[in-house]
């Protein structure tokens, strides 16, 4: 009989936990505050658990080993905060491209540039979903406290899996830094996912052939499956193609392995909003403040309600468009200068989105949101 | 109001390198012993040499609740800008215990306030480290926090085992700072 047990745990070590729980087994990475237990917990953890953990020159080489590692059959990851996650850009591009799953976890923190290395921010919302280029799929999950740190990063683990893509975990220094009660489940009760392996003829295997769910098969290294692993817009047969038919199939299947599953993806998280007349959009921390902000505008007698997207990117748009149906306004606090508000904002409309905005490197308190609140109830 | 209730803010405060971040934890083990859930969190900047520093414990049965502090109901502040740097978070009429050498001004009114001999008796007991411990033991017996057995027990967990005998005589000394007058 297994029993799951409850523990204290800090976020960024939970968010290790949950990595070698999910089965991660490569580790690169480069130490940068707010993020740098998770390389250091997993320094400690990967050998005992016969994984491979390297310190990298950068965090540009640091992806590229783990798309390596990944591409060798490994479940692998990195972890980083703002400055090194820029640099990281070129490369994710690369791991969506070549479809390679791997974990990317961005601890954020105040910018640009290196900017106040020890504040929480929120102001790599959108560099998470556009900061690399081209037309691109990815996955982003946003986790607010230290259990859900643990349970997104198997989560994001799976969805790499399943859907042979990166998958970005992103949340700010507050909870990063929380020592948390959590419950951990039995190791061997933790749900995982493996990639779709291929089997069978060797020589007509297709690497990027499209499958039912658009998800191509991986050839396991040492099979004999042939590949072509390229950064260019390739054909199934992984080479490099420039005929625009081939070139907008290609590209149109990586959008869509994400787009057409969606229901798998999505994850949203509500908190008395049946009857709201103001919606509170928020992730992470803010997320946390929104929740006790309407419980005192609940007992206050002002209808508030809170919509949290646990899955960041792609955007649970469908959801939030019903939770806000019946609303008067929609306020997005965010500790950034309005990241968020842009994509509520093309969701619900523009004319019914509030915002609240901190920019100085503190976190945005219950008490800022309950005011914020009031004015526009005013 | 005490720990039963369903949230408590909880703060030490100082400055760097007292260990104030120990003991939160020591009083987070405490807690969870007795089945409570927790949230602990710190000031996070280079403050290890000194400067202001605090370690909140936010305890809340609503585990979905707001970690961080908004009212501090019970405060034990080990040096001046400590406690200065955290009084527009305290709440009126919260449980304040400073120490009598490291806080020369603690405010006049306003708080159920304790002056304690904390830092002086941590060099009785064989170490000035120790006053983290000692304001512990003094916080938990003036808040009614935890049974004074469940706390020497988690000194014992969250403590090196070769300072053990060291940090249990730090937080006897503390509990006992505040004389037996108090019902736990």
């Amino acid at each position: 009989m297994t029993t799951p047990s409850l523990a204290s745990l800090h976020g960024n070590r939970a968010c290790a936990a949950g990595a070698i729980a999910a089965g991660c087994r490569f580790f690169a990475g480069y130490p940068i505050t707010p993020s740098s237990e998770i390389a250091e917990q997993m320094s400690r953890e990967l050998p005992r658990a016969e994984g491979v953990f390297i310190q990298m020159e950068d965090e540009i080489s640091s992806l590229a080993a783990v798309i390596g590692a990944s591409l060798g059959g490994v479940k692998a990851m990195t972890a980083t905060s703002g400055p090194g996650f820029s640099l990281m850009q070129e490369n994710l591009g690369y791991a969506a491209m070549t479809e390679v799953p791997c974990v990317i976890v961005n601890v954020m923190r105040g910018g640009p540039s290196t900017g106040m290395p020890t504040r929480p921010s929120q102001s790599d919302i959108m560099q998470a979903r556009w900061g690399t280029h081209g037309d691109h799929p990815v996955i982003v999950v946003a986790p607010a406290s230290v259990q859900e740190i643990y349970d997104e990063t198997i989560r994001a683990f799976n969805l790499a899996e399943e859907f042979r893509t990166p998958v970005i975990v992103l949340y700010d220094e507050v909870i990063a830094h929380l020592l948390e009660s959590v419950v951990l489940p039995q190791r061997d009760t933790v749900p995982t996912m493996t990639r779709k392996w291929a089997s069978g003829e060797e020589t007509t295997f297709l690497p990027y052939a499209a499958t039912e769910d658009g998800v191509p098969i991986m050839a396991r290294p040492g099979d004999g499956h042939r590949v072509h692993v390229t950064g260019l817009t390739h054909t199934p047969d992984g080479f490099p193609t420039q005929r625009p038919d081939l070139a907008a199939k290609a590209t149109q299947r990586l959008l869509d392995k994400i787009e057409f599953n969606r229901d798998r993806i999505e994850r949203n998280e509500t908190f008395d909003i049946e009857d709201a007349d103001v919606v509170i959009v928020a992730i992470g921390i803010v997320a946390r403040a929104a929740r006790r902000a309407v419980q005192e505008l609940r007992s206050a007698g002002l209808r508030a309600g809170l919509f949290r997207p646990v899955t960041l990117w792609p955007f649970p748009e469908d959801a939030l468009r019903e939770a806000a149906a019946k609303a008067t306004c929609v306020l997005v606090p965010e500790m950034n200068a309005g990241q968020l508000a842009l994509e509520v904002e093309r969701v619900v409309g523009p004319g019914k989105v509030a915002r609240l905005n901190r920019i100085d490197g503190e976190p945005i308190a219950p008490a800022d949101i309950v005011r914020r609140v009031r004015e526009i109830a005013a | 109001m005490t720990v039963h209730a369903h949230r408590a803010e909880i703060r030490l405060a100082g400055s760097g390198g007292q260990g104030l971040i120990t003991g939160m934890h020591i009083l987070f083990r405490a807690l969870a012993i007795e089945g409570r859930r927790a949230a602990q969190s710190q000031s996070y900047e280079p403050t290890s040499r000194g400067g202001f520093c605090y370690s909140d414990l936010i305890v809340s049965d609503d585990s979905g609740d707001y970690p961080l502090a908004t009212g501090l109901g019970m405060v034990a502040a080990l040096s001046q800008i400590g406690l200065d740097r955290s009084l527009a978070l305290i709440k009126p009429g919260a449980l304040l215990i400073v120490d009598e050498r490291l806080v020369p001004e603690p405010p006049r009114s306003g708080f159920d306030l304790h002056v304690l001999p904390m830092a002086a008796r941590a060099v009785e007991v064989g170490s000035p480290r120790i006053a983290n411990v000692v304001a512990l033991g003094a916080l938990a017996h003036l808040g009614r926090l935890v049974p004074r057995e469940v706390l020497e027990q988690a000194v014992r967990l969250e403590t090196p085992p070769k300072f053990a005998e060291l940090n249990l005589a730090a937080v006897r000394e503390g509990w006992g700072l505040v004389g037996a007058n108090v019902q736990v």
